[in-house]
């Protein structure tokens, strides 16, 4: 019995490589299929990212499975041979469990820490099991893996930090506003990363956006798309009042943010928290507007500082993960072991009961005469001596299969009690 | 008796602020849950002494300096679990935890079982005052420590210093609420309880005013308060400023409680 695992991700294969290799929807149970009708493949499953493409079996073939895993992967992505070569990696047993571990807890991740690849394991999961192409190993295997993501994610604080600017610009808000619901955004512009921070604050709560531009249609089209409020840009210092956030990002050549325009705005929300957010180059907002009481503003200078900032630390705390991972791989490992020991624990088991039957049999001439109770003591008595005699060594191969050490204690008890 | 409740309750306030700066220090949000669960047994146990204490000295929960700092401790931590359960915001724990352990301590130095009580706080006015006022000065506090919270996450943000400690801290506008809404509720009983002290005081020293340290202090301190009432709700002041000034209006409170009796002589010594 031996779990593999041969897959590409985003460091071993080039953009073209994987995108061959993305499985459309609806041909997900097929490829299942196909993977599990490889001879003597056992238990499958497969995984498909955008960013990874990778199988994972359990098989009692050894490593005579591995050519057609990789002609399996050949096959689906239509690649020829040398190519593939270059890009799939291999891992066995040990490796390939902590392999899915750390891919299950997003330290394989391109942007360490992502919560989806969590969520996408789980569904791939979810397909083996409603295939039943998934059995003990790769249930246990899986369940172990979500359950080690979990500890990762709440022991370490890899995945608190943002690390896209977007995402920066959404936890500086949340952390003037607390909560961002009732709260208005006015996007000035339309540059991508503005929009991009918009729909970030609307999936957090903010259910109020404003669209300014100096072509008017442009920021109409805006509102349609985002379900927002269209406002000409000659008004666009009356609003600046109503607004709790502001995210610019126009290609304009000097500021049109001033800071008497933000003071006055200030003046007539009562002192209510602003949030400035410059991403144009060159600037939008008046820098000096940031001195201002109760204004906070951002550039998108100040915004990838942050960004940087955070993914230091969550490289430091990716070998707080790694230290849980080794752990967690070590635990796994053991019960793999003493796996290997359960079918002899079984056989020794059969012929001790096989034993006692037949001796129960030769004796029932004599033993017809006792009356049901004593009858039952007897099979009692029998039955507690032999589980005595066989506790010991029992659970001594367990401890030594645990440790991974049972090989020749294994072939001892098969010659002395003549298993096979 | 109700002194091995403070003890215990003293330990359960240690526990629990030791458990809030571990969990500050290592960035563990599971340890300040059980910090939380500490402070909250520490607050029974606080609370089942100042009830047996209560009772035992028949009027004053709180005769001198010690039994009043302890009082104000338990206002502090009853009034910190009560915004607990309303807001998210169990960081406050790790401000209101030490200073609710730094006053326990202080106040553990006089405290002793039956305490006598001199006859001047002998009447029915004296336990609203006195109630009145430490209840008022306790939301104060807290009121001071949110500000003091509002203005260190202010420097972060305003520092663009925002990947650290800054996460611990609750957001600006909690803290600036907070802030508010306990100004709001501590006036009203600041200035009630005054007024129960001046009726008292003019039925034991025949006049409900003197021009004693101790009430000139309480005066500006009100008088401070007053102000920052004033321009939160008619000049809009928020964040900030309204942060900064509840915490020099507390320096007064605090002065007027503790530091008027050792500097002045002063007819209200206690």
């Amino acid at each position: 019995m031996s779990i593999t695992l041969l897959g590409i991700n985003h460091r071993s294969a080039p953009l073209n490589i994987r995108e061959r290799l993305s499985i459309s929807c609806g041909e997900e149970e097929k490829t299942l299929a196909q993977l599990k009708d490889i001879p003597h493949a056992g238990e499958v499953m497969y995984l498909s990212t955008c960013n990874r493409f990778e199988v994972l079996v359990n098989t009692k073939s050894g490593d005579a499975i591995e050519e057609d895993l990789k002609a399996f992967i050949i096959s689906q992505g239509n690649l020829s041979p040398e190519e593939m070569g270059k890009c799939l990696y291999l891992y066995r047993d040990e490796d390939a469990v902590r392999h899915l571990f750390r891919v299950a807890s997003s330290l394989d991740s391109m942007i360490m820490g992502e919560p989806q690849i969590l969520g996408q394991v789980k569904d791939a999961y979810r397909l083996c099991v409603r295939q039943k192409t998934s059995g003990v190993i790769l249930n246990r295997l899986l369940h172990h893996a979500f359950s080690v993501a979990k500890r990762v994610r709440t022991e370490t604080s890899i995945a608190n930090n943002a690390v896209s600017v977007s995402y920066a610009a959404v936890k500086l808000a949340k952390k003037i506003f607390g909560e961002l619901d009732r709260k208005t955004v006015l996007l000035v512009g339309a540059g991508e990363m503005a929009q991009l921070a918009a729909k970030h604050l609307m999936d957090n709560g903010v259910n109020r956006i404003i669209f300014s531009n100096r072509t008017y249609g442009n920021a109409v089209k805006l509102a349609n798309d985002f379900h927002g409020f269209p406002v000409e840009f000659e008004l666009l210092e009356e609003k600046l009042g109503d607004v709790d956030i502001v995210i610019s990002s126009t290609g304009s050549s000097d500021c049109i943010i001033s800071v008497d325009m933000v003071a006055t705005a200030l003046r007539r929300r009562k002192n209510r928290l602003m949030f400035l957010i410059d991403v144009a180059v060159p600037r939008d907002i008046d820098p000096a507007a940031g001195k201002i009481d109760n204004v906070y503003l951002y550039n998108i200078n100040d915004l990838q500082g942050v960004v940087d900032e955070n993914m230091e630390g969550r490289l430091n705390e990716a070998k707080k993960a790694e230290a849980i991972i080794d752990e967690e791989v070590a635990r796994f490992s053991g019960w793999f072991a003493a796996l290997e020991v359960v079918p002899t624990i079984v056989e020794l088991k059969n012929k001790t009961e096989g034993i006692v039957k037949g001796e129960m049999e030769k004796s029932h001439s004599w033993m017809k005469d006792l009356d049901g109770e004593q009858n039952e003591n007897i099979k009692i008595l029998v039955n507690s001596i032999v589980n005595k005699i066989l506790h010991d060594p029992v659970v001594g191969l367990k401890k030594e299969g645990r440790n991974g050490e049972a090989g020749p204690y294994l072939a001892v008890v098969k010659k002395l009690f003549r298993l096979e | 008796m109700e002194m091995m409740f403070f003890r215990m309750s003293l330990v359960a306030y240690f526990v629990s602020t030791a458990g809030y700066i571990i969990s500050i220090s290592v960035g563990r949000v599971r340890v300040a849950k059980v910090s939380m669960w500490a402070f909250s047994l520490a607050f029974a146990l606080h609370s089942i002494y100042v009830v047996i204490q209560w009772i035992g000295a028949e009027s004053v929960p709180s005769a001198d300096i010690y039994g009043s700092l302890s009082f104000i401790a338990w206002a502090v931590s009853g009034a910190y679990l009560a915004f607990q359960t309303k807001t998210k915001t169990r960081v406050l724990g790790a401000f209101v935890s030490p200073a609710v352990l730094v006053m326990m301590i202080a106040a553990s130095a006089g405290l002793v079982d039956g305490a006598s009580i001199p006859s001047a706080m002998r009447g029915d006015w004296v336990p609203v005052h006195v109630v009145l006022l430490l209840t008022g000065g306790a939301l104060f506090a807290l009121a001071c420590l949110a500000g003091m919270m509002y203005l260190l996450q202010d420097n972060l943000i305003k520092g663009k210093n925002v990947s650290g400690f800054s996460g611990l801290l609750p957001s600006l506008q909690d803290l600036d609420r907070i802030n508010h809404i306990c100004i709001v509720w501590g006036f009203p009983l600041l200035t009630f309880g005054i007024i129960a002290g001046s009726i008292w005081a003019r039925t034991i020293w025949g006049n409900s005013w003197h021009w004693d340290p101790k009430l000139i202090f309480t005066a500006i301190s009100w008088l401070i308060y007053a102000i920052l009432i004033h321009q939160r709700i008619a000049m809009g002041w928020k964040g900030r400023k309204a942060a900064l000034l509840s915490i020099i209006a507390f320096a007064g409170l605090l002065f007027t409680f503790v530091g008027v009796n050792i500097i002045f002589v002063t007819m209200h010594n206690f």
